[in-house]
This record gives C-alpha cells, sequence and structure tokens, in this order.
C-alpha cells in the first residue's frame, strides 16, 4: 500500500525524470557517476609503501589523487566513507608486462595466397608491426582488465599481441570508459619477441635474431640521412618514407628502451646478444629462468620483470619411497631442485642487487596471490614482494613521481584487503584506480559443485614440430558419457574420437589419426579454465606439443 | 645446513662466469698419437692454463696440477667433427633460397645433452652447421664442447674463422622449387642462384666503397646504399672472409661449384658429404678444396646412389683434405670407428686414417694452427683412449678441453642435463628419439605436406 501523501511525491518526481529524459538523449544507459568522488577510507592500516606503515590511520581521496594519508586527518564533508575498518591498504600494483586490455586476435590462419614468396612477405605478416601503437587496440571493457584489477593491480604495462616486432607498449591505469581514457602513458618501449612467423621469413629464432639486426641497422642509416636531408635540402634525394624503420628512431636515440620477452635461460641471453650488437636500452620481462644470468644481465644495464608463472612445487611430498624406483626417484629430486629455482629467482636477483618487478603475462590470475605468497618461502620478504609490486616496477618504467606509493599528490590507486594481503586467506574487497571506487565483495559461499558440461564446439590451436595446427573439436553428450568428433588443417582429416572423459578440471581426449598409412595415436591432455583449455597434445612417437583452445561463442553449453 | 649450501653455489656460478674456463693436468706415461709428429711411446703431456706447454719422458708439474695416469693408454688429440648439427635450436631458417644473413651462433644451445654424448666419444669441437635446405644457408659457428655452462657464447670458439652453409642438389630444389614453386627448381636454377647472389653483393660492395670513399668529403650529398645483411655477408664470402662449407653430392655440381667459386675469385671451399667427390678428386686438389665425408653411408635419397667407401682415401691419395664428419649425434659419439673405415676401405696408414678425425677438419675449419694435433703450443683439447683409437676395441676414458677434464668415464653419472624440465612426465610410449641420424632437414618438414 503506498500512502497517497507518498503517491504524490512519486508521481512528481516521476514527470521530473520525465522532463529529464530529452536533455539526456542517447545516453541513458551511461554509468551514472558517483555522488562525490571524494572518498575517506578511515580506521585501516596502511602500508603507504614498503616499510612504512600507519596503524589505523585514515587516507583521503580526492580529484583522483592522494589528498592525504594519516593517522587522524580532516575528512571533507562530501567524502564517501568506505567501510574499510582494521581492513588494510596498499598502493596499487604494477604489472610489468602484459596484454591486459587488448583482445586476444583470433588465431586464423594466414592466408597463404597472399604470400607469392614465403622469403619475402609483406610485413604485418610477418609479425614486423613496430609502427602499431596498443592505444587502437586498447577495450576498456575487454575481460582482462577486470580480472587483474579484482587481484589488486592497478597499472600495467601492457603491449600489442604479434609476432617479433607487435608494437608499441603504453602504460595504462585499469578504469576509464575509452582506451584513451586508460593511457597514462603512451608509446613507451618498443616490444619485441623472439618470435617466427609460420612458414614464411623469419620463421625460426636464427631468422628473427637475423632480421631484427637487419631493420634496426637499415633503420640506423635512413634516420642519419633524414637528419642530414631535413637540414641540408638542396640537392638531396628525397629519402622515402618508411614507417616501420621510423618506428626504430626513439629507440636508436634512447628515448625509448625495447621490451624483449625474454622467459628462458636462453632467449635471455639471445636477447642479450641483440643488445650488445645494437646497443639499445632494454627491459627484459617475463624472465622465468634467468637466476644463473645476475652478472650477466646487471653487465647489460637491463631493467628486469621477473615472470609470475612458476611451476606448481609440492616440497614435503612424502610418498610411499619404497616403491619408487631409483631412477624414478632421482628424476624427481632434479625435478625438485629445478622448481626451487623458479620460486628463488627473485631473492637470487635481489642478492645480486638488480631491482626488478614482476609481469603476469603468462600467469593466470588464480595463480598470482599464491605465488607471490610462495615466494616468502623462498627468500623474499613481504617488503621485498611489495616493493616488486609497487615501488621497483615504478622506478622502472619512469612513473615514480606519480604511482607506486600511498603519499599526498600520488594518483589515487589503492587495493584494499579485508587482513594482511600476505595473510593466507586475505581477500581484495576494493580497489581505486585514478580515484575511481571498484568494490569485490567475497563472493557466495560455493554452492555444491555441479559438473560444467564440456558439449560444444571448441576450436584449438597447437604449437606441433610442423608448425601451427588448428581444428575443431565437437563433443555432444552429457557428463560421463560424451562422444564427438576431432578436426584438423594438417591433412584435413575430421575423426571419431575414441574417448572423451573430464575429471573435475582435467578434460582427456584420445582419437586416432591415418596419415601416410600410419596410424598416429593422439592424446589431448588439458585443463579446463571456463570457456578455454590448456595441456599438452601427445602424438604416438613425435613428443608432445602445447595445445589450447575455447569454446565458439554462442555453441551449445 | 643452508650456511653450507651458499659456497658451493658460489663455486658453481664462479665456475659459469669464467667459463672460458683454462685447465692444467699432467697426463703421464701414455702412448701419444701427435698426428703431425708421430707416435711417442711413454711420454708425458703437460697441460697449462688451457695450452700444451710440454710433450716429452719425465715431465713434472707444480703440486696441485691434476695428473692423469695414462699409462696403457692411447693419448690423442681431441676429435673434430666437420659437420654437426647437435647444440643448436635451430637449424634451417628454410623460407628462402638465400638466407646468408642468418647465423646458427645465434641458436647454440649449451644445454644440449648431445655436447655430452660427443665428448664421451672423444670429441671436443664440432662445426654447428646451417641445414641444407637453401641453396645459400646460413652462417654456422664452431664450439668447443665446454659442456657445464649455460653461456652460449662460452661454447663459441673464439677467433675460429666465420663459416657458411651452402647446399646443391635434392634439397633445395625440393623446397623452394617443388615446395614453393620459386628459383631453383633445377640443379641449373642452384647455379643461377649463386651466380646471381655473388654479382648482387659485389654490385653492393661496390656500391657502398663508393659511397665510403665520397661520405666525408665537403658538401657531399649522397645517400648511402640500402643497408642489406644478407648482402653484406656475401660480400664477406666474395672478400674472403667466410669459408663454404657446401652440402654436395653429384661430382657435376661439384664441378659446377667450383667453376663459379673461380669466376668470383673464392677460394676458400670445403665441400661436405662429396659422395661423388671420388669423380673428381684431382680437380679438387687442383682447385685447393676440401671435402668431409661420410665412411660409409649413402643411398638415402637418389642423388646418394652412386658411392663408395673407398671416397675418402681415393681423396687422399689425390691429395685433397679430406675429414670424417658426422652429420649426426649418434655417430659423432664414435668418428674413431668411422676413421678406422678407411683403412678397411682404402687401406690408409693410422697417422692419415686420424688425420681425417683430427687435423684436415681443424684445417677445413681454419683452426689448424690451434687445435687438431698434439704439439706445444697448442690448445689442450685432448682425447684419452683404452686400447688404439682405430681399434674395435677403443673406449674414450677421458675427454679434455682446454685443459680442463669434460668427460671422465670413471665419473660418469647417470643424469648429466645442466637443466631439467620442471613438469616432464616420463613417457615412455610416447618418448621421442633425440638421436635423429639427419638434421640436416629440420625444420623443414612442414614444406613436403600435402
Amino acid at each position: 500500500m503506498v500512502k497517497p501523501k507518498q503517491s504524490l511525491y512519486w508521481c512528481f518526481m516521476g514527470m521530473l525524470w520525465l522532463l529529464t529524459l530529452p536533455a539526456m538523449g542517447q545516453t541513458r544507459e551511461v554509468d551514472l557517476s558517483p555522488v562525490s568522488g571524494t572518498y575517506a577510507i578511515q580506521n585501516v592500516n596502511i602500508i603507504q609503501a614498503p616499510g612504512r606503515k600507519i596503524d589505523l590511520g585514515t587516507i583521503v581521496i580526492k580529484d583522483g589523487l592522494i589528498l592525504s594519508v594519516g593517522k587522524s586527518v580532516p575528512i571533507p564533508a562530501d567524502a564517501q566513507i568506505v567501510k574499510a575498518d582494521s581492513m588494510y591498504v596498499y598502493p596499487g600494483f604494477i604489472d610489468g608486462l602484459s596484454h591486459t586490455g587488448v583482445p586476444k586476435p583470433k588465431n586464423d590462419p594466414i592466408d597463404r595466397s597472399k604470400i607469392k614468396d614465403p622469403g619475402n612477405p609483406p610485413d604485418e605478416l610477418a609479425g614486423i608491426q613496430p609502427q602499431r601503437e596498443v592505444r587502437a587496440l586498447l577495450d576498456p571493457k575487454e575481460k582482462s582488465v577486470d580480472a587483474l584489477r579484482s587481484v589488486g593491480f592497478t597499472t600495467v604495462h601492457t603491449v600489442p599481441y604479434g609476432g617479433m616486432l607487435p608494437g608499441q607498449g603504453a602504460i595504462i591505469l585499469l578504469t576509464g570508459k575509452t582506451g584513451d581514457e586508460m593511457i597514462y602513458r603512451d608509446n613507451v618501449s618498443l616490444f619485441s619477441q623472439l618470435k617466427g612467423a609460420q612458414r614464411i621469413y623469419p620463421n625460426t629464432v636464427i631468422g628473427v635474431m637475423a632480421k631484427y639486426r637487419d631493420l634496426y641497422r637499415k633503420a640506423s642509416y635512413s634516420k642519419e640521412y633524414q637528419a642530414r636531408y631535413s637540414g641540408n635540402t638542396p640537392g638531396m634525394v628525397r629519402p622515402g618514407q618508411n614507417r616501420v624503420e621510423e618506428a626504430f628512431y626513439p629507440v636508436i636515440d634512447k628515448q625509448q628502451p625495447v621490451t624483449f620477452l625474454a622467459e628462458k635461460v636462453l632467449d635471455i641471453q639471445r636477447v642479450l646478444t641483440l643488445q650488445r650488437d645494437l646497443d639499445f636500452s632494454l627491459v627484459l620481462a617475463e624472465v622465468k629462468q634467468g637466476w644463473d644470468l645476475t652478472d650477466k644481465i646487471k653487465a647489460s644495464g637491463a631493467k628486469v620483470f621477473l615472470s609470475l608463472d612458476m611451476p606448481k612445487i609440492e616440497e614435503d611430498k612424502k610418498d610411499s619411497t619404497d616403491t619408487m624406483n631409483p631412477e624414478k626417484e632421482a628424476l624427481e629430486k632434479r625435478k625438485l631442485e629445478m622448481k626451487r629455482k623458479y620460486y628463488q629467482q627473485p631473492a637470487t636477483l635481489k642478492n645480486s642487487g638488480t631491482r626488478f618487478g614482476f609481469s603476469t603475462l603468462g600467469t593466470k590470475n588464480s595463480d598470482l596471490k599464491t605465488n607471490l605468497h610462495k615466494l616468502l618461502e623462498y627468500g623474499m620478504s613481504e617488503d621485498d614482494v611489495l616493493a616488486a609490486l609497487t615501488t621497483h616496477p615504478a622506478e622502472l618504467l619512469g612513473v615514480s613521481q606519480a604511482l607506486g606509493t600511498l603519499d599526498p599528490g600520488k594518483i589515487a590507486n589503492l587495493v584494499i584487503t579485508d587482513t594482511a594481503y600476505f595473510a593466507e586467506k586475505s581477500n581484495v574487497k576494493y580497489v581505486f584506480v585514478d580515484g575511481k571506487f571498484y568494490s569485490y565483495e567475497k563472493k557466495k559461499e560455493r554452492r555444491p559443485r555441479v559438473e560444467k558440461t564440456v558439449a560444444g564446439t571448441w576450436s584449438y590451436s597447437t604449437e606441433t614440430s610442423n608448425g601451427t595446427v588448428t581444428g575443431k573439436i565437437v563433443i555432444q553428450g552429457d557428463p560421463g558419457n560424451y562422444s564427438g568428433m576431432v578436426s584438423n588443417n594438417f591433412n584435413g582429416q575430421t575423426v571419431n574420437a575414441t574417448g572423451i572423459s573430464v575429471n573435475g578440471e582435467q578434460m582427456t581426449i584420445t582419437y586416432t589419426l591415418t596419415i601416410d598409412a600410419n596410424m598416429l595415436n593422439i592424446e589431448i591432455t588439458a585443463t579446463l579454465d571456463g570457456d578455454a583449455f590448456e595441456g599438452t597434445m601427445a602424438v604416438s612417437n613425435f613428443g608432445s606439443f602445447p595445445i589450447e583452445g575455447q569454446k565458439d561463442p554462442g555453441s551449445k553449453n | 645446513m643452508i650456511k653450507n649450501v651458499a659456497p658451493i653455489v658460489l663455486l658453481f656460478l664462479v665456475g659459469n662466469l669464467y667459463g672460458q674456463q683454462k685447465g692444467s693436468v699432467l697426463i703421464k706415461n701414455g702412448t701419444v698419437i701427435t698426428v703431425t709428429q708421430g707416435i711417442k711411446e711413454n711420454t708425458d703431456v703437460y697441460i697449462k692454463d688451457g695450452l700444451i706447454r710440454k710433450i716429452g719422458g719425465g715431465l713434472s708439474a707444480p703440486k696441485d696440477t691434476k695428473v692423469i695416469d695414462a699409462t696403457g693408454l692411447y693419448v690423442t688429440p681431441g676429435i673434430i667433427d666437420a659437420h654437426s648439427h647437435i647444440a643448436l635450436d635451430a637449424i634451417n631458417e628454410a623460407t628462402s633460397p638465400v638466407t646468408s644473413e642468418v647465423w646458427t651462433g645465434d641458436a647454440v644451445n649449451p644445454l644440449d645433452i648431445s655436447i655430452y654424448r660427443a665428448l664421451a666419444g672423444g670429441v671436443t669441437i664440432s662445426h654447428a652447421m646451417h641445414g641444407s635446405a637453401n641453396a645459400i644457408g646460413g652462417q654456422c659457428e664452431t664450439i668447443k664442447h665446454r659442456y657445464g655452462t649455460v653461456d652460449p657464447d662460452e661454447l663459441k670458439m673464439a677467433g675460429a674463422p666465420r663459416t657458411i652453409k651452402f647446399a646443391l642438389g635434392e634439397n633445395p630444389t625440393r623446397v623452394h622449387g617443388s615446395g614453393n614453386k620459386i628459383l631453383p627448381r633445377t640443379r641449373m636454377g642452384v647455379e643461377q642462384v649463386f651466380r646471381r647472389s655473388f654479382s648482387e653483393a659485389r654490385e653492393y660492395q661496390q656500391a657502398w666503397d663508393t659511397y665510403n670513399a665520397k661520405k666525408d668529403q665537403k658538401g657531399f650529398k649522397g645517400m648511402p646504399p640500402k643497408y642489406d645483411l644478407r648482402l653484406k655477408t656475401l660480400a664477406d664470402v666474395l672478400a674472403g672472409d667466410i669459408i663454404i662449407h657446401c652440402h654436395s653430392y653429384r661430382s657435376d655440381e661439384i664441378y659446377m661449384l667450383m667453376n663459379v667459386c673461380r669466376d668470383f675469385g673464392i677460394k676458400r671451399l670445403v665441400f661436405q658429404h662429396v659422395n661423388e667427390g671420388f669423380k673428381v678428386a684431382p680437380e679438387l686438389a687442383e682447385f685447393g678444396a676440401m671435402a668431409s665425408v661420410f665412411s660409409d653411408w649413402w643411398a638415402y635419397k637418389f642423388e646418394v646412389y652412386y658411392s663408395t667407401a673407398y671416397n675418402a682415401a681415393i681423396l687422399t691419395e689425390n691429395g685433397v683434405v679430406t675429414s670424417i664428419n658426422s652429420d649426426s649425434g649418434e655417430l659423432i659419439r664414435h668418428l674413431y670407428h668411422e676413421a678406422a673405415k678407411t683403412q678397411k676401405y682404402g687401406g690408409l696408414s693410422d697417422d692419415q686414417a686420424m688425420a681425417m678425425i683430427t687435423i684436415n677438419p681443424a684445417r677445413q675449419l681454419g683452426i689448424e694452427d690451434r687445435v687438431g694435433s698434439l704439439e706445444t703450443g697448442k690448445e689442450g683439447d685432448v682425447a684419452i683412449f683404452k686400447n688404439h683409437p682405430l681399434s674395435i676395441y677403443a673406449i674414450p676414458m677421458y675427454t679434455l678441453v682446454d685443459g680442463v677434464v669434460r668427460f671422465d668415464r670413471e665419473n660418469d653419472a647417470d643424469d648429466m642435463r645442466i637443466y631439467v624440465d620442471p613438469e616432464e612426465k616420463i613417457e615412455v610410449t610416447l618418448a621421442v628419439s633425440d638421436s635423429d641420424t639427419d638434421r640436416c632437414m629440420q625444420d623443414t618438414e612442414f614444406l613436403f605436406k600435402e
């Protein structure tokens, strides 16, 4: 029942709303701005920077900046109070390298009819697009943005997907309604990878490195001539314009670093070889196996971002050693020692006096916190880890005036956790990016898990020794009773799967291909992650290859 | 416990840092097969800081020098393989018929267990070659088997001459002609690729020479020629700075390449495989071209049917510097047996047979003044055998590189890998054989699928 007086009130309000409609025009669906851009977080434990803590203090945020931080600071009248009593607040984390905010391009096989000579393909098919700016590719609604923000990251050095020279990276804030709004600083790096093109030049690592030298030196000569030409035009042949070469100019001037993806011990050294040959400022990113290279890295002057993608480790796996044969035991021991190296890497670099940040490029979001916590068991302190998430990457990216600590005047990038971040069961509750408020209330208790069906059409892609092979896996039926077919673009066959089983997150698919009268038994073992999977494809006698796939949108769930 | 680990870890790191490590060792009382200066019974070899300092009887060394008792053992120069693809992560940039700009030195993999296996066969140096998919393939790298480092640079034999891989016949015509429908489709096309490339390189170098001569003149307004690493490398071949190592089988083509080289003034030429070399042995000798052959391996494709196990002997007797190579991670472990086959087929002397795997490959790689024989002043690369190395009973006991023991049969752990894959699974049924016999065409398989 609505009382008469109230109904009159609502009637009036309704008319008012109707009147405002034309003024709002097309923008009805726009997010409403918060009532006020001023926030106060009271009675929280403030970790302003590694080693600087205020117990139960207050932070005030206004106009996207941190206005004040302290034990008792005045709270403006228009401030919204964030309910964070006794929680913990840290500077927002900074990611040294990922594709956050960039939609993953479809893995379409390239149109080979466009390639007349595989030795001289068009630049863009060869993965040579250094002139491309990531800004044009950014989509703030891309799911990676919220996913990374929800675990505490607020700032990212993001780069395009691609081949050996995918384009220019930018430092973005994980907020904003357009790509432009996300940009904190544009064109901060020339992103490079030792990644060959598929079946065209440069295909192998030796091709990529030779091509890199060739392009770089071509650019050096053309830059030199361009400079002479603009100063002394008459009588000089007009130099042609070349976007690829021009993209190298800021690098040659050392105004822009090359950020190289360099995961493994040999990748890193190959990149250092290129740097030694060509003499550019270098950022090594997504480093996974740098523990034996501390001196070499130091001597190069390269900046370093370590990968947070590490092999799963179980230290005290005490199983029935009596049944394990000595050979297997020795192998398991070596594997464990090797795994430890990955976790010890940050401490190893720290002890060698190298400052580093972290990069999340190859890490699943769900592993980030677990892996960061694990580092505490392998020689890193909480402050060390926090520094590598905040102050050190801010320095390495040249943004420490504005980012990396909770000090008045800095950009309001904060992460608030219900208990100390490094406590076992901490949860990110709120994140501020550029003063914008994001709430991550703890998800409701999970209902008993219902096995999700894998039925539907999946597109997969696998890197075999014969190049990339793609195809579809069509799965029908219900959990426990699946059947399906697998196609491939290698020989064009579509065959029935001989077995499809799902156990928790693990999916196994087996089938047989006949190639040149040889029967190849193939087993795909993959881990499901929502509508995607990642794993290996074992082909009898030919070894195992990485495979990934995703469910086609709109296909049956 | 942890405290005790640190110094060990540190020692290991120091070892890595100075990986181009030089060792000192005194090898006592062995039968020393010098290859170039005859056989010396009951003789000592003293290596200090990586170099052979003395060879003779009753030598002494400072107290802390490692001593190997070689009584009853044979001491030989470290074996050299002039054709190998071990320790490489990439072999063929098979996308273009000319790829002189690429370099296997960029793909050296010091973690490859094949290096240790080669050491276990007495091999101390190998020529890590580009494959044979392209008429003009990539530059190669001469590596010393300093196994135990993660640094590719430490494997590289600093100062060794640059080399480049060329290829004749079926491989380049198959990959580019049949595979991609471009030049070269025939053997004539391969010659055309060489002649065109050398002509372009000559023009390229002339353009740069002209530019460099004028660029510092006052008021010079010219534009530099377009830089091109591919042509620059070929210009270096024309200048004699790079030795050509050419994959070859048929005599007509071998003769063709000598003519091409003559026309372009190229003198440093080594033929690889050379199965029909015996047909043009005097011509090879006259040119000064060398030959690196298999002992008795042929008929694996059509152009390799006309072959003989007497090839090495015939070439040698005609004055061609000849070596026996492996081209294989498996054959490399018993090159001493391969060399011995030249005694069965052709009756070569011990010295001639040993030269096939020591000083002759060294000459082909341009490193004969540093390695390939046991002489004072040369580098301390040594293999020590139980039984004569050309005997079927030969067993490699120690292998030393720069005076450092890199293989010791008595201390040969089961798992000698440097890095292991932390996620490796034991796959009994799906194991991949890594002793592939022919890696010459690796990375090209995709070109042949229908």
